[in-house]
């Protein structure tokens, strides 16, 4: 009685894990696509779409030991058939099929492949003694000296850090998709919201040289602007690129 | 029993989550090939032109866009400098994407789609991050600068009809793009040579490129069909770029579209180069080797070099071409750019390199990506066009003469340094064919300079970056185009031992599965239920 009720269980389970690996590989590219706004598909990263896959199938199976009576029936595919021709074919194609694939696993994973590089970072170092105790001269001062430090610091900012970080301080900037290691989005409310003045003071006047090395500084376009920007000019910078990203920095903790 | 073999399973199921966030999480590097914008045509309903909503426009406007268009409009603004193309001056008839006839004013909804999706490849940026109604606002006011639009002459004129895409018309539409003379810009093909082009901008010194069609990531008016059909209608204002309302039927104009949406190409990129083993025992130094035909091509992206001084803010090499291959001794690496001119003047010269650190790194760390530093030395390899004193101040490259190829070392911009003769073992050619430069580079796998070169290795992600020059944009020195870190990999071939390992595999994971279901026909899960 329990086998007449779902003796195609497995076969059930096996024909879900295939539609979730179809919806991975050739759905969701696109789904994402139209989800993003964006002009290409996005193809489900390779690590990802393993992980993915292992949860499917330990899903189906979750769902297969529900109770002992999904089991068991679960089990009964493999059984003698007495059922449909369609049965004992499938059986036949799931019993070969299974040394197959792991025949292929074997393959894919001990060909030599293309590791992909490991590029982990840290954005934001502990900023350097010498730059802890400085004060940007323009953030105290009265609304009109603030808005003119302001003005003059987009124009600047317009000027030396729009081709990487973009007119909007969005790090989109013309030249933004050469470099690997992405200009910033002052934007994002993880980036310079999080920080002092000082610590972008720090970060224009000596740049991607002027990073440790847990923060990959071989990998980093970010000029070092000392040669070429005075430091009053810096502080306007920064005045500016707050203004323009719509941000505002973080507040220092008052020792009084 | 199933009781414990849930729980396991969750467990695992635990541990999968935590991965997938994990490995979500160290994604930080990009695909340059997925961030390019596009053209976006849709337009919201049209808010009404009222005073107050112009009033509105020029706040937005003295806020936003003033420091690169002008307060005035005239697209002088104190930012300006750095930028080519220069902005648009609104005060005159400059609008380049239109759907209106040539030397008349955009719609009001052809100003609302550029303005919304920016300009790729310029400093113009997309503004879909202010509202649709800031939009229609600022656009109302920027048609104040230009009187042209009160005389209300903004009529669309392109029609709406398509013709299917086929061979037949993409052939008609190379016939017609050589009828019609595009060439004569465009160049034969489409990289944006023509000899009409390079006149303008080499001999009257005009600030125009005819656009290189074969990069269909830079288009400014969007590269569907319909946008580059209304591009080849309607033509860009005050540009070399022509309206073919009149010059061609209709039907002929979507050929022509046709034809340049079949050359136009998107960017394929990667962030690893795979060299491929080859078994030739000769790799002949051939640009037009069948060889490379199977090498997987991998499309590099370039920025102007404006990390030290002197900076390069208008580069005009915008991306490289890469290939590579090996055989038992030797590597060989294909380098393709497109380059409207081959001019070659003493100091400003066409040119390639491509650094490499002096060893295989063994951590994470590498030499600065840019001309390395104190702690890491980098070790280039240049390919410079040929030049010749006595041939007059500008000569044309020859395709019988291979270029001068060096290798030199460097710590910085600053401290670069020729190898001396005895360890330049570098050898290469560049020919110069249709707009494109295509230049090999080869070496020894080893060499005896084990502290100034690059020794490669099999199997192991070897960092590599690119530069190049446009000596007709005077590039030179540090004035250049730059790369990021890359990588290149020499693939080792398929060992012969794996099949053994495949087969193993297959022989245990048969006998699993029957070992498995002789257990579960003897004892059938029935007696399970009755436990
Ligand atoms: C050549 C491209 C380039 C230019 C030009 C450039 N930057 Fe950067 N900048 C980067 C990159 C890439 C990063 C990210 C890597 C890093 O943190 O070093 C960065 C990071 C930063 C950071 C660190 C942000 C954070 O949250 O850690 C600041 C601040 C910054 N840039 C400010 C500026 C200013 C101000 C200018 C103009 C004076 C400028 N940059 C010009 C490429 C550039
Ligand atoms: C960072 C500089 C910059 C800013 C800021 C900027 N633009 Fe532009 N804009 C440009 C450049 C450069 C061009 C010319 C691009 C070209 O010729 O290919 C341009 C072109 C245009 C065009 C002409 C498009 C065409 O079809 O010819 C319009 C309209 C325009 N901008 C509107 C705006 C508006 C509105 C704003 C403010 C919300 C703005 N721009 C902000 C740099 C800028
Ligand atoms: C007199 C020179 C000239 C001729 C002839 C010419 N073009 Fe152009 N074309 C240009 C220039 C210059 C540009 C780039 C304008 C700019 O970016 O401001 C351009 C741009 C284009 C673009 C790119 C538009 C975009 O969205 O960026 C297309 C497509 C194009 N031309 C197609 C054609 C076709 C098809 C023909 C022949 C029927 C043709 N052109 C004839 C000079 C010319």
């Amino acid at each position: 009685m329990a086998k007449k009720r779902s003796a195609f269980l497995m076969i059930w389970v096996i024909l879900a894990v295939i539609c979730l690996f179809m919806f991975l590989k050739y759905a969701s590219p696109k789904v994402f696509q139209m989800l993003m706004a964006k002009s290409h598909p996005m193809p489900t990263p390779s690590t990802l779409m393993m992980w993915y896959m292992i949860m499917g199938v330990l899903a189906g199976l979750v769902y297969a030991t529900t109770s002992n009576q999904k089991f068991a029936d679960f089990l009964s595919f493999l059984l003698p058939s007495r059922g449909p021709i369609i049965k004992s074919l499938l059986q036949k194609l799931l019993f070969v099929s299974f040394p197959v694939l792991v025949g292929w696993f074997v393959y894919s994973w001990s060909i030599p492949g293309a590791a992909s590089p490991v590029e982990l970072r840290i954005q934001h170092p502990t900023l350097p003694q010498e730059f802890e105790k400085l004060e940007n001269p323009f953030r105290e001062k009265d609304a009109d000296t603030q808005r003119k430090s302001i003005e003059e610091g987009k124009i600047l900012f317009q000027t030396y850090c729009r081709p990487c970080h973009g007119s909007k301080a969005d790090g989109n900037g013309p030249f933004a998709n050469s470099f690997r290691l992405r200009p910033i989005n002052f934007q994002d409310p993880g980036t310079i919201a999080t920080v002092v003045d000082n610590y972008l003071f720090w970060r224009i006047k000596e740049g991607a040289p002027g990073l440790p090395s847990e923060s990959t500084p071989w990998d980093s376009a970010m000029p070092s602007w000392k040669d070429d920007l005075k430091d009053d000019e810096i502080w306007m910078i920064i005045m500016g690129e707050y203004d323009t990203a719509g941000v505002m920095p973080r507040q220092r903790e008052k020792l009084e | 029993m199933i009781k414990a073999c849930k729980k396991v399973l969750v467990g695992f199921g635990l541990i999968g989550i935590c991965t997938i966030v994990f490995g979500t999480a160290s994604d930080v590097f990009a695909q340059a090939s997925h961030l390019f914008r596009t053209y976006k045509r849709e337009v919201p309903p049209k808010l009404p032109e009222t005073p107050d909503a112009v009033a509105e426009g020029k706040k937005i406007y003295e806020k936003r866009c003033w420091y690169c268009h002008g307060i005035e409009g005239k697209g002088d603004g104190p930012a300006a400098k750095t930028m080519f193309p220069k902005p648009r001056n609104f005060t005159r008839n400059e609008y380049k994407v239109r759907s209106t006839a040539f030397s008349s004013v955009p719609t009001d909804e052809d100003l609302f789609r550029i303005i919304t999706s920016g300009i790729e490849g310029t400093a113009m940026p997309f503004w879909y991050t202010i509202s649709e109604k800031e939009r229609w606002q600022v656009l109302y006011y920027i048609k104040t600068f230009n009187d042209q639009f009160r005389k209300n002459d903004a009529i669309k004129t392109v029609s709406v009809g398509s013709v299917a895409s086929t061979p037949e018309s993409v052939a008609r539409g190379q016939e017609l793009f050589k009828e019609m003379r595009c060439f004569e810009c465009h160049g034969e093909d489409g990289r944006g040579n023509g000899p009409l082009t390079v006149a303008l901008q080499s001999e009257w010194n005009l600030p125009y490129r005819a656009r290189d069609l074969t990069k269909g990531w830079l288009f400014k008016g969007g590269n569907t069909i319909e946008d580059i059909y209304r591009t080849v209608s309607t033509g860009f204002n005050e540009t070399p770029m022509g309206s073919y309302l009149e010059k061609l039927a209709d039907e002929d104009r979507w050929h022509v579209a046709h034809y340049v949406k079949s050359i136009a190409k998107d960017m394929v990129s990667d962030v690893v180069i795979k060299a491929r083993l080859v078994e030739d025992d000769q790799l002949p130094i051939d640009a037009s080797d069948d060889d490379w035909g199977k090498a997987t091509p991998v499309e590099i992206p370039l920025a102007g070099q404006i990390i030290a001084t002197p900076r390069l803010w208008t580069p005009s090499i915008d991306a490289i071409n890469v290939r590579a291959m090996y055989n038992k001794d030797e590597i060989m690496f294909l380098l393709e750019w497109d380059d409207a001119t081959n001019k070659q003047e003493e100091v400003f010269r066409d040119g390639v390199s491509v650094q490499f650190p002096t060893k295989i790194p063994e951590s994470l760390k590498k030499p600065y990506f840019a001309m390395g530093d104190s702690s890491g030395a980098v070790n280039l390899w240049s390919w410079k066009a040929y030049w010749h004193e006595g041939f007059g101040a500008i000569v044309e490259a020859p395709e019988t003469e291979s270029g001068e190829v060096s290798e030199l070392n460097a710590k910085s911009f600053k401290n670069v340094t020729t190898q001396p003769p005895e360890s330049q073992n570098v050898s290469g050619k560049g020919i110069y064919q249709n707009g494109r430069w295509k230049v090999v580079l080869k070496r020894s796998l080893k060499t005896d300079d084990v502290k100034g070169d690059i020794q490669f290795e099999t199997g192991k992600l070897i960092p590599v970056a690119l530069a190049a020059w446009d000596g007709s944009n005077s590039d030179t020195g540090a004035l250049k185009s730059v790369s990021a870190w890359y990588y290149v990999l020499l693939e080792k071939p398929v060992p012969k031992t794996i099949f053994a390992y495949v087969l193993v595999a297959i022989i245990m994971g048969a006998s699993v599965e029957l070992w498995f279901i002789a257990r579960l026909r003897r004892f059938p899960p029935k007696l399970e239920e009755n436990e």
